[in-house]
């Protein structure tokens, strides 16, 4: 008790400072202690989650499992797959319940194909889980209305595309990217008409992701893409110029050729290879003439291509960059002139005594292409 | 000087001290909010990504995996194990040999089938002369493996040696002995594609302490929490810089540094500005601020990113004498760095480069130890003429700890609510633990090897890298 009143003096006698440190770091103390009792609540509450997800999830693939084998030919519905339905349908209710049985529909639906993926598809919907992802597109968090646009994909739904498709051009590029997603993967090459409208930028990474969906539908006919060529976006012109290359789209070259003029340059790069590509000889002489005006990454590009579509009436040009300062310029000239003409090569030895030169010729003349 | 003189410097240099400590302790509460900010936007944003279609994608950008190797023959052959099993597909593995004394590279060509072949070098970066050559292997399973055997040059060197070999867009320049998770370089990649508007010239990864963690074939099989001290306090160390303190700095993207355990960078303009500096021992810090100031000159938008996931994983120091000599070369390196480019200081042609990130760094990084030290020294001094003023000392000092402690705690709570690695019962009693004791069992080594850093940059020019001997990951105990 003594000490306790000795304290009170201590502190009603210190300065004002000496108090304020004092009550700060009693508040420090305060917090430090919540926060341990809080830490071993979380992860108590953390370990205790995922053996709780464990269980439901064993628990949701029997129902599942259970499903998929009580059907029978008479009934649309069997006795026995609505009592799963109503089961199902009472635990949705519960957000973290209604997470862990859709990841089990999604991962059974994988693992499974023909009547018995559709089966899943249906129970989707008669689960009633179909409604919460759609209620998910009118959240006002973004993150919640991609995961619901993530699900529909998911699980194909292809009956929202108007209420999807006006979300094309959101402002927040996750939304957009699961948009673009859920058009490619659910409407093919059809999906891609968003291209049309699309007033922001398709990133390197759309684009990576949007081709890989599209690979997996290989007899479908893609739709033309010259008005995308032409986009006012310019990486909507970019994509296109990918779509062209992986789908050796030869007949839009002519569009593809009016792209080395383009304003953007890595648009003039890639339309140099993909020209390279589709081997447009005609690109070669517009490119020839315009050397000294292009860029050097364009250049470059246009050696990758002489390398392809290389004639002997290009070895004049050759041998004028033989000598470029640059290096991949220089060892493309030169690599060139040896698949053309293997003399005029060996002429060249001592054309100059620069050590970058020598190094490279002799790289060459003794190594083979 | 009479008395009031005295009273009146003595009053300016308690103010000097307080005024410091306060910035430094607000700096610290800033960034913990912004790195709050920035963690859940990051955890909400990748919650839902697929990384499954970039993998398999091969349109996805090319990546050139840069590992300087010196005297590791310990480990060699796991380590390039482990780098060879991303889950990439467009990437290959370049490992340098930096003019090693042991049997490095006959280990190398033995396990892995290598032959030497002619390769043709673009010089872009002056490096140190090829010493056996360059080999690849006979077998196709390691197509993707190149290893170069150069003249010791240093670990700058060496990395500038992999630059001038790669073929690829991009580099991740790695320490050879790290353990990369199998999806690290798609993740790593996600920044560069993501932009638009502007250019990410570099991303950098979280470092993990793999000391203890079970290890095998290159592949980190179970996460523990370490026994020793040193260990365990360098794991809430880790926790706290980069969780903490790097997640905030990538917001406003004014971070300085990428570890030099794991960085991914833009190839080109990594070149453009020079490659590595072998100057310095500090090379990982000084590229990335010679890429922001170049970006900055050009006046080109840029952004230097940062992925907080545990994709890559270390071993530690495991004594007080290899660590003292790491924090010595980290002390070393920072001030070479902020040395070398004080140009940038304050000045607003940077903008938040020289008025934010670098005034941060030079107080709250290069001055910090010293300003601790002047601090004790001074104290020291007060003690001996019977000055202190004790209830005041002991009020502030027991108020830096608490606050100490506290922030320890928060920057538990962050990778707890977010990336949960140490999930074994009874790890989060010893997390909470060594965030109380970490002050006295880390913080005076951290001091004493900052301060040493300090006087060796100052009176000991030819001090270089330290040696850190390695026990090997894939013998970590269970």
């Amino acid at each position: 008790m003594e000490s306790y009143q000795y304290l009170i003096e201590y502190f009603e006698n210190s300065p004002p400072i000496i108090q304020v440190v004092w009550v700060m770091s009693c508040f420090f103390i305060i917090i430090i202690v919540i926060l341990i009792i809080y830490f071993k609540y979380l992860r108590g509450h953390l370990r205790k989650n995922e053996k709780i997800i464990t269980k439901h999830q064993k628990e949701y693939e029997s129902y599942l499992i259970s499903f998929l084998y009580a059907g029978n030919e008479e009934e649309e519905i069997s006795k026995d797959q609505q009592t799963i339905i109503d089961k199902l349908k009472s635990c949705a209710v519960d957000e973290f319940k209604r997470r862990i049985i859709v990841s089990t529909l999604l991962r059974l639906r994988n693992e499974i194909s023909g009547e018995m993926a559709e089966a899943i598809q249906k129970l989707y919907f008669q689960s009633g889980l179909i409604s919460y992802a759609l209620s998910r597109l009118k959240s006002k968090k973004w993150y919640v209305v991609a995961k619901g646009i993530r699900e529909l994909t998911q699980f194909h739904v292809k009956e929202v595309h108007d209420e999807i498709v006006i979300l094309v051009n959101h402002p927040k590029k996750e939304i957009r990217k699961e948009v673009q997603l859920y058009l490619v993967t659910l409407f093919h090459f059809d999906g891609l008409k968003f291209l049309d409208v699309l007033q922001t930028q398709l990133s390197e990474w759309d684009q990576i992701q949007l081709l890989e969906v599209l690979q997996h539908f290989e007899d479908q006919e893609l739709p033309n893409i010259n008005s995308w060529l032409k986009s006012t976006n310019d990486s909507v012109v970019a994509f296109a110029l990918k779509l062209a290359k992986i789908y050796n789209q030869f007949e839009v070259k002519d569009v593809i050729m009016e792209l080395l003029a383009h304003h953007q340059k890595t648009i003039r790069v890639d339309a140099i290879n993909v020209l390279s590509y589709l081997q447009v000889v005609e690109a070669k002489d517009i490119l020839k003439n315009n050397f000294d005006k292009i860029s050097q990454e364009e250049q470059i590009e246009f050696f990758k291509l002489l390398e392809n579509l290389c004639e002997s009436s290009d070895e004049p040009f050759l041998l004028a960059h033989v000598t470029h300062e640059n290096f991949e310029i220089k060892l493309s000239a030169l690599k060139i002139l040896k698949k053309l003409n293997i003399e005029k090569f060996k002429s060249l030895e001592e054309l100059s005594p620069e050590p970058e030169y020598n190094r490279i010729f002799k790289f060459l003349a003794y190594n083979q292409l | 000087m009479n008395t009031s003189t005295v009273e009146i410097i003595l009053t300016i240099i308690h103010s000097l001290f307080f005024i410091y400590a306060f910035f430094a302790i607000a700096s610290y509460v800033v960034l913990a909010i912004i790195s709050a900010i920035e963690t859940e936007e990051y955890m909400k944003k990748n919650s839902f990504v697929n990384y499954k279609e970039i993998l398999s994608s091969t349109i996805s950008p090319s990546i050139s995996i840069i590992a300087p190797a010196y005297n590791e023959s310990l480990n060699i052959i796991e380590n390039v194990r482990s780098l060879l099993s991303s889950h990439y597909v467009n990437y290959d593995v370049v490992i340098v040999n930096d003019g090693s004394k042991d049997d490095s590279l006959e280990k190398l060509i033995l396990a892995y089938d290598l032959v030497k072949v002619n390769f043709l070098i673009n010089q872009q970066i002056p490096t140190k002369p090829i010493r056996a050559g360059v080999f690849k292997s006979t077998n196709p399973a390691f197509e993707k493996l190149t290893v170069v055997d150069k003249e010791n040059g240093g670990k700058a060197d060496a990395l500038n040696m992999g630059l001038n070999i790669s073929n690829n867009s991009y580099v991740a320049c790695i320490d050879v002995d790290c353990l990369l998770l199998e999806n690290a370089l798609q993740k790593m990649i996600k920044p560069f594609l993501e932009v638009t508007e502007e250019t990410v010239i570099a991303t950098g990864g979280v470092i993990r302490i793999a000391n203890s963690c079970v290890i095998k074939d290159g592949k980190l099989l179970d996460v523990n929490f370490p026994k020793k001290w040193i260990e365990k306090a360098q794991i809430l160390e880790y926790l706290r810089a980069f969780l903490l303190g790097r997640m905030a700095w990538s917001r406003l993207n004014g971070l300085l540094v990428i570890s030099g355990a794991f960085g991914l960078f833009n190839k080109k303009i990594a070149i453009e500005v020079g490659g590595y500096d072998t100057n310095t021992v500090g090379e990982d810090m000084e590229i990335v601020v010679r890429m922001r100031r170049h970006m900055e000159e050009t006046k080109e938008k840029y952004k230097v990113a940062y992925i907080p996931d545990p994709l890559c994983w270390t071993e530690a120091p495991d004594n007080y004498k290899i660590f003292i000599s790491q924090r010595n070369r980290w002390t070393r390196g920072t001030i070479e760095t902020l040395r070398k480019h004080r140009k940038i200081a304050f000045n607003p042609k940077y903008k938040s480069l020289g008025l934010l990130s670098y005034p941060y760094w030079f107080f709250f990084e290069r001055l910090a130890p010293v300003i601790e030290v002047i601090g004790i020294i001074y104290f020291v001094i007060l003690m001996a003429l019977n000055e202190v003023r004790w209830d005041y000392a002991f009020a502030f000092i027991v108020l830096a700890y608490l606050f100490a402690v506290l922030f320890s705690i928060v920057a538990i709570f962050s990778e707890e609510l977010t990336f949960h690695q140490y999930k074994k019962k009874g790890t989060g009693f010893k997390l909470i633990l060594i965030s109380i004791l970490e002050p006295f069992a880390l913080h005076p080594f951290i001091l004493y090897a900052a301060i040493r850093g300090n006087i060796d940059y100052y009176f000991n020019k030819k001090k270089k890298w330290g040696e850190m001997t390695r026990k090997g990951m894939a013998k970590a105990e269970k």
